[in-house]
């Protein structure tokens, strides 16, 4: 028997378990998050005895006497401190990391009430975000000391909610309290554990399933395979070649491939059970890489396709190689980038339920409800499933396809439990896809003056063990090669393969994160050799109101790519002056799908029986705010107030399909969506209406992004409604070699809610400082990743430059406002412009990511 | 008292002494109680403990090196305080001869390494050493630790020392 105190309880247990499984399993204290188990991200930090403590370390047999305190046991004086200083400096986002960074703040302001910033990065740095880039975070801990010193919450620095308005996101609270629930925070009555056997090997032919041993474990509710399928076996998020289950005599494509699924009462006897299964399997040559994968006697990764190329891609205007073989200058270069594991802090979960109805219903973390729903429902055979959103803890593309929810509605559907399956985050690590690794070539022609004539390219991508989103990465890396200027010859070839490696699909930047690299370094080469700045050569070349982009599309009176460029030209031209090492970049990235894909938005406004409007749209909030978003335009396009609103989670029964969470494209595309609702209800409203006399009534507003598919037959085509555009640049101590500031100058449109905006810009930036300087997803000969989270090189709290966030705010397009999307862009100009600077401080071109030779980079690596 | 700079760093011993209680000679290793190092401690920072090994006081010490550079063992080194993981163990011998020296000694066994997410933890000679740099503090290598080698110095997960 085990005594301790928690929240200044006293608690005695029996069990030894960890103090995580402990607090979640037994107390059902759910701020206290499961994001590894592993000792590495922080999410699951509670104060044990004054000193923060990842509660998944200690087993309750080493507690003896302890106390344990958690964001339940805060004060409520302390919990209205910290929800305010978090709200106010908009620390907030998928929220998923905030009650471990919640506790560090306490632990730390217990010990230390006026900490420096860096005491402040020092309290912090054991726990990872994946999405604030630290710096709001840190803001909040300042903010939180402060008011702890004064005695007195003052009241919100902004809270009128229009648009422009730099509101506390409305979900502040509950992320901050740990109250608001992920699907992991679910326990319903009579629920059950599902997880999957995965393949031993990546590309073996199953010869036979022994269940037996396994299905008499006591306390196994079910063992499933691929014969106990109702529906369809292969689902995808747009091709249909992503296997629930192997079946037998199916090959396997990757070690994540599942066999079987067990279901029992607790995890212990799954995993146990899972053991018991026996699977006989004809190990076969694997496909390691896009080399293999290309050879004419490749083994093939897929049975049913021809060859292992997924996707190919061309797009031509002009004449490229005519164009460069006049140029006056040509620069011809190779460049690779690296495998990317999104990272998000909450690993992946569906709860899934028979309802009373016969339905099943999933509660899923996901980026589309309706994704969710109709691929289970594929898998089902049956249209009776709904879906719902809790709470998204990070996606960043890597939560768009089918990982658990599948599982779980099988599971679900076959016996009749409640049942929860989840990844433990070695099987996050593998499983869903990642940033695709490309391999690229390229040539740039300029003239005398550093104009582009012509760019002609080719570039090879591995799309792993399923298409998931490859095609369309593929497309849209080709898409947004050319890169944000004016020129009109530009030549592309792209070719995705199969490989067994692990999937990979969406990761924010959806391909231009890895292009940009290329064109941007190719674009600093290019100014030394005609002799011009980096900052001049974007300055000629960027594309401006009414310019033609290299694919056509004649851009509208809202681009701002030389607002950005001037935005940040008086620090360029001062860290230049005072002899530092300074890369600067540039990008474009497009608002919604585009390319001729239907890209509808759409907003369902209800008045319910409490006399409030409720905004439903099936649009998954996976972090980045988007109530906040719709609520700011609903109070800016009404006459309502923020407390007559009330903004609802996702679901696929009575919020409309508005469409995946990709792209770009939720504050745009669901935004105009919304706009429009708005214009209906006002309609009403104008007539003098009551709240409480509209009960009831709905508006629907709809909105279709349109554009023209990718080579279609007229002169502009329209690629994208809309793109934002931005400059990054990137100052190096040159003492130290390190970062000493990262400038991200956007053009947003019009900026919803500026403090959510700039949250975007730092989170994206430091993503990307991993993705340039140290973040790695290695993968060994038997095509295994590495299963620790902690090894990943995401950068921690301590390790941050100072990034300054400008957004530009250039009023624009007619829809929505005037807003365009920021989530992707903000990712994508940073590694070229942090290699151009370790490129000024050592003359080494770099055209690799990792970069190497830096001070970010592993010991002995 | 000299003025402190953040982050702070202070000296630690890497030994827990476990032989000195049981074998003469004891291990060629680790702390031989010789008391250089509190002689060099112009701030009290550093003294011999109850068994006779040397101890560091986190609060005292200003990190300033001359324990360390006198200690005839090489037992103490400069690290940064807010790394309260630590390996209490200098001995390179084989498992089989560092285990019998000591009940506390690393026996190079590599479960730490092993279990380490952020891979800070590397055996070398046959000793565990911590890269402070990319060290996560969860204190995993020390929970799982059979030797009792790697501590917790504030006394959370693992006895103090």
């Amino acid at each position: 028997m085990y005594t301790f105190f928690v929240n200044g309880e006293k608690k005695t247990t029996e069990k030894k378990q960890t103090l995580l499984r402990f607090l979640r399993d037994e107390l059902h204290l759910t701020s206290v998050k499961d994001g590894c188990s592993q000792g590495a991200c922080g999410a699951c930090t509670v104060i044990i005895d004054g000193e923060t403590c990842k509660s998944c370390v200690p087993t309750t047999d080493r507690l003896e006497g302890r106390h344990i305190i958690t964001v339940e046991g805060l004060t409520e004086w302390e919990s209205g401190v910290f929800t305010y200083a978090y709200g106010e400096a908009g620390a907030v986002q998928c929220g998923f990391c905030i009650p471990g960074m919640v506790i560090c703040t306490k632990a730390l302001l217990d010990k230390n009430p006026d900490p420096t910033d860096e005491e402040i990065k020092y309290a912090l740095r054991n726990n990872y975000c994946r999405c604030t880039g630290y710096v709001k975070i840190i803001a909040a801990v300042r903010l939180a000391a402060k008011i702890m010193r004064e005695g007195k919450i003052p009241p919100p620095g902004a809270d009128d909610w229009k648009i422009g308005s730099r509101v506390h996101r409305l979900d502040v609270e509950e992320k901050v309290c740990g109250t608001g629930k992920y699907p992991d925070d679910y326990y319903p009555e009579g629920m059950c554990y599902g997880t999957a056997l995965r393949s031993r090997y990546p590309r073996a032919r199953v010869l036979s399933i022994d269940t037996s041993a396994a299905e008499k474990v006591p306390g196994v509710v079910a063992v499933l395979t691929a014969k106990d399928i109702p529906g369809q076996n292969k689902i995808g998020h747009i091709k249909h070649d992503q296997y629930t289950l192997i079946p037998i005599d199916g090959l396997t494509h990757y070690l994540g491939d599942a066999i079987a699924l067990v279901a029992a009462e607790d995890m212990e006897t799954a995993e146990k059970a899972k053991k018991l299964i026996k699977v006989e399997y004809e190990v076969l040559p694997a496909v390691h890489n896009i080399k293999e994968a290309a050879a004419p006697d490749a083994p093939k990764v897929f049975d049913e396709e021809a060859s292992n190329i997924q996707a190919h891609k061309y797009v031509s205007r002009g004449n490229a190689k005519e164009a460069i073989r006049k140029s006056a200058h040509v620069i011809t270069r190779h460049f690779e980038t690296p495998w990317t594991e999104h990272a998000f802090l909450e690993p992946e979960c569906a709860v899934a339920c028979v309802e009373e109805d016969g339905f099943v219903k999933i509660i899923s973390t996901d980026q589309s409800a309706y994704c969710t729903m109709n691929e289970c429902s594929m898998v089902l055979g049956t249209d009776n499933v709904r879906c719902e959103n809790a709470l998204v803890g990070g996606g960043f593309g890597g939560k768009e396809d089918m990982t658990v929810q599948h599982h779980a509605a099988l599971i679900a559907y076959l016996t009749g439990r409640p049942v929860k399956v989840r990844l433990t985050r070695a099987e996050s690590i593998l499983i869903h896809p990642k940033r695709h690794h490309f391999e690229m070539d390229f040539t740039m022609g300029c003239d005398e003056n550093g104009k582009i004539m012509g760019v002609k390219a080719k570039v090879l991508s591995d799309t792993g063990a399923f298409a998931s989103l490859g095609g369309p990465v593929l497309e849209r890396a080709c898409t947004h090669a050319a890169g944000p200027y004016a020129y009109e010859n530009f030549e592309i070839e792209g070719i995705s393969y199969y490989t067994n490696n692990p999937p990979a699909g969406a990761f924010r930047g959806f391909g231009v994160t890895q292009t940009c690299f290329a064109t941007e370094t190719l674009l600093n080469m290019m100014a030394d050799e005609v002799g011009i700045s980096p900052w001049e050569i974007r300055w000629r070349n960027a594309i401006r109101p009414g310019g033609v982009l290299p694919n056509g599309q004649i851009v509208d009176e809202s681009t701002g790519l030389a607002e950005t460029l001037e935005a940040v030209r008086e620090e360029y031209d001062r860290a230049v002056r005072e002899g530092k090492p300074v890369g600067i970049a540039c990008a474009m990235k497009n608002a919604g799908v585009g390319v001729g894909i239907p890209d509808w938005g759409r907003v369902r406004l209800l008045v319910e029986e409490d006399g409030k409007l409720h905004i439903y749209s099936g649009a998954s909030c996976i972090g980045q705010g988007l109530g906040t978003v719709l609520v700011q335009i609903v109070v800016t396009n009404t006459d309502l107030k923020r407390e007559d609103i009330v903004y609802e989670r996702s679901n696929t029964w009575n919020a409309p399909d508005s469409g995946t969470t990709s792209g770009s494209r939720q504050t745009l595309v669901t935004g105009e969506a919304c706009r429009r609702a708005c214009e209906k209800l006002m309609e009403v409203r104008s007539r003098g209406k009551t709240l409480a006399e509209m009960a009831g009534m709905e508006f629907q507003g709809e909105y279709l992004a349109k554009t023209d598919p990718l080579g279609a037959d007229v002169p502009n085509p329209v690629s994208h409604v809309a793109y934002g555009y931005a400059t990054q640049m990137c100052v190096l101590d040159p003492k130290t070699g390190k970062i000493e500031k990262i400038i991200a100058a956007h053009d947003v449109g019009k900026a919803i809610n500026p403090l959510s905006c700039e949250g975007q810009i730092e989170g994206g930036v430091v993503m990307s400082m991993g993705y340039a300087l140290r973040e790695r997803y290695p993968i060994d000969e038997n095509l295994k990743p590495t299963e620790k989270y902690g090894a990943l090189g995401l950068f921690r709290s301590h390790e941050i430059p100072e990034i300054k966030a400008i957004v530009v705010d250039k009023p624009g397009l007619n829809v929505a406002c005037g807003a365009i999307g920021i989530g992707e862009i903000t990712s994508i100009p940073t590694a070229p412009a942090i290699a151009d600077a370790y490129f000024r401080l050592d003359g080494k071109r770099r055209t690799s990511l990792p970069l190497e030779g830096t001070p970010y980079g592993r010991k002995g690596e | 008292m000299a003025k402190k700079k953040f982050p702070f760093r202070a000296a630690v011993v890497a030994c827990n002494g476990g032989c000195r209680r049981t074998q003469t000679p004891g291990c060629e290793y680790g702390c031989i109680g010789c008391g250089k190092c509190q002689e060099a401690c112009k701030f009290g920072a550093v003294h011999l403990n109850e068994i006779g090994v040397a101890q560091v006081d986190e609060e005292k010490c200003i990190a300033c090196g001359k324990c360390a550079k006198i200690c005839p063992q090489q037992v103490i080194h400069i690290h940064e305080c807010a790394n309260y993981i630590v390996v209490k163990c200098s001995n390179r011998n084989n498992g089989k001869d560092a285990g019998k020296m000591c009940s506390v000694s690393c026996i190079g066994c590599g479960i730490c390494e092993k279990t380490c997410t952020a891979e800070a933890v590397k055996v070398q000679d046959h000793l565990a050493v911590i890269d402070e740099a990319v060290c996560l503090g969860c204190g995993m290598c020390a929970v799982k630790c059979p030797r009792h080698v790697i501590i917790d110095q504030r006394g959370i997960l693992t006895a103090k020392y």
